[in-house]
């Protein structure tokens, strides 16, 4: 492989690592707070990236601005589902969680092939096919652009998470509920937030990943691997380790297009996956014990 | 005849009616019925030695459904080794696979096994789809159809799905009444005393999903000779795990006949909704109301019908005494 070529790969690959940082900040984030994996995350990813092809072919609307219209829509309808579904199952066993997330992802999918077909769907806006040259190495524009939104927002979400007392009720939570409570913290509402900007970070991340890479209702499957590889390598639960993994594996994944094929991209992920489970279970930077895994 | 009687004689005598049924019911269509209410019955029973006796749950059994397509299929195709013969050994092999999963997933506890159980269906997949000198990739791969009149084909599935349900059904009661059995559920109810009291819970864990999961390799293995023919969409389409859990669910989770009841249910159901709905987004529709049952059942009857049916009569009678065959589910009172 040439030098340019590698640096381009490189420059690819962390700005694809970006996005995939933003999506799965937010499954870690709904792991963090509810011990729960979301195995409905990539669907949702997949429903913002819908709808956002929908309003860009309806209305013209540019996807980077949808990002404005499906946040607060995915927002409420996490604080709503949260109400009304998963709070009734806090308390039991977590299993039944980790079903009811399932039967999300099966009902999206089905929802997304009654409303939009089952074909192969991109956002291609007018300047999709732009790119532009720098020292040598050629950016696609959209590519720049979501990775840059992407940082954006994670840099938003950190902010949130630092800085406000909603973060820090999250944070807290996080650590240990029952500490929480004491210091005067509601975690019913805390959780229901947490997992609404969780969802909310998924439906960002629709129209980012919805112009890079073709989608249609089964895709989320293959992106739930990958989102599921980056939160494992990056320690469940922390978001530091979760975007040094989307960047690791963003990287790997770019370096493996170029040199091997991009058939076997995917397999970059789940040999992370399951060489992380074997060796160090807690990940990077696992702050949760190894016996919440 | 008392209740415990009829309890050892009701099983022998459906086993009896479904052996002689093809005898008298000759249309496909509905022995083709039974045949995949068989396949999902056995697989859901064996789902449950994993999801219902040691509470964990796989989201990943369609990878050995589809692993057991394939190692089939290709045995048929390169050696001419007919599945009837080799699907015993595809579920054997399906199990070494499903032990070698259980170590990287089940030496800790809860989160990673459902991780590596949903990821282990891609990467087969993966495979499948990306080996294509070996298994044809995306266009899939041609089983030789099997020498029989058209009217007599579907004859030796329907039996040996039938007998892979027996022999799931079998083995559930075997562990059930064993010490490895109550292991298993003194897992569920606290892995940490388990341990404590000398389980040697990783290991109790490995063995019921390598049991668990060598039915759906078995089941993947005639499957594909029934359809003559597998690619990778075909055999990994997750509505066949979703399916297995939703049977083992809405009969009830951690019993032997709650699977069996759950498929005897939902496959009939399916296909009539199928049947209904237009063509074009029949799929979809399907996919969309096994979704909505999953959310209702685990919100509103998480314990199943066996389950709830038995709390309710015993309700009634409280004198009576509690069945010691059945599995106590988590949260119930002993």
């Amino acid at each position: 492989m040439s030098g340019e070529l590698l640096v381009q790969s490189v420059v690819l690959g962390l700005l694809t690592g970006g996005v995939y940082a933003l999506t799965a900040s937010g499954l870690t984030l709904i792991f963090g707070i509810m011990r729960v994996v979301n195995v409905a995350h990539a669907a949702m990813i997949v429903m913002s990236a819908y709808l956002s092809w929908w309003l860009f072919q309806t209305l013209g609307l540019d996807p980077i601005l949808s990002i404005a219209v499906v946040v607060p829509v995915f927002f409420a309808l996490g604080a709503l589902v949260h109400r009304v579904i998963l709070r009734r199952l806090s308390g039991r066993d977590l299993t039944l969680t980790v079903l009811v997330t399932f039967g999300f992802a099966i009902i999206l999918e089905g929802l997304q092939g009654t409303l939009f077909s089952s074909n192969f769907q991109a956002i291609k806006t007018s300047y999709s096919l732009n790119s532009f040259e720098l020292f040598g190495i050629y950016v696609p524009l959209v590519r720049l652009l979501s990775g840059a939104v992407a940082l954006g927002l994670l840099g938003g979400l950190y902010l949130v998470l630092g800085r406000t007392d909603l973060g820090r009720a999250i944070r807290a939570t996080t650590q240990d509920p029952r500490t929480a409570t004491l210091v005067g913290v509601n975690i019913e509402r805390v959780t229901m937030l947490a997992f609404a900007l969780g969802v909310s970070m998924a439906a960002a991340g629709g129209p980012l990943l919805g112009m890079l890479f073709a989608f249609y209702p089964s895709t989320h499957w293959l992106w739930i691997g990958k989102l599921l590889a980056i939160v494992v390598l990056g320690g469940l639960g922390s978001l530091r380790g979760t975007f040094v993994a989307a960047i690791v594996l963003g990287l790997a994944e770019q370096v493996m297009n170029v040199t091997i094929s991009p058939d076997w991209a995917p397999l970059v992920f789940y040999g992370f996956l399951f060489g992380v489970l074997i060796v160090r279970p807690q990940g990077l930077f696992g702050t949760l014990a190894r016996e919440s895994l | 005849m008392t209740p415990m009687q009829s309890r050892r004689v009701a099983p022998l005598i459906a086993l009896a009616v479904f052996a002689l049924l093809p005898l008298v019911l000759r249309e496909g269509f509905y022995l083709d019925l039974l045949l995949f209410t068989f396949m999902y019955a056995a697989m859901s029973v064996g789902w449950d030695i994993m999801g219902g006796y040691a509470g964990y749950v796989s989201l990943g059994h369609v990878g050995f459904f589809g692993l057991g397509s394939y190692v089939a299929g290709l045995l048929v195709v390169h050696f001419g080794i007919p599945v009837f013969l080799s699907a015993p050994f595809v579920g054997l092999l399906a199990a070494v696979v499903g032990a070698g999963l259980g170590w990287v997933s089940l030496r800790a506890r809860g989160t990673s096994f459902v991780i590596v159980t949903l990821t282990f269906t891609y990467v087969v997949q993966l495979l499948a789809l990306n080996l294509r000198g070996l298994t044809g990739g995306s266009s899939g791969l041609y089983l030789p159809l099997l020498n029989l009149p058209a009217d007599l084909v579907i004859l030796p599935f329907y039996y040996s799905m039938l007998g892979l349900l027996v022999v799931a059904i079998l083995v559930s009661i075997a562990i059930r009444r064993s010490k490895f059995g109550l292991g298993l559920i003194a897992i569920r109810e606290e892995e940490g005393k388990a341990d404590g009291s000398g389980v040697n819970t990783s290991l109790y864990k490995i063995l019921a999903f390598a049991i668990s999961v060598s039915f759906a390799g078995a089941a993947g293995a005639l499957h594909a000779q029934y359809l003559n023919y597998v690619d990778p969409d075909l055999a990994f389409e997750l509505i066949i795990t979703l399916n297995l859990i939703i049977m083992s669910l809405v009969g009830s989770r951690g019993t032997v006949w709650g699977p069996v009841l759950g498929a005897f249910i939902l496959q009939p159901l399916s296909q009539y909704l199928i049947y209904i709905t237009p063509s074009q987004i029949a799929g979809q529709v399907h996919l969309i109301a096994l979704g909505v049952i999953l959310v209702l059942v685990v919100m509103f009857m998480p314990d199943g019908i066996i389950t709830t049916y038995g709390t309710w009569r015993r309700g009634r009678a409280k004198s009576r005494p509690a069945d010691p065959e059945r599995a106590r589910l988590p949260g119930e009172a002993v």
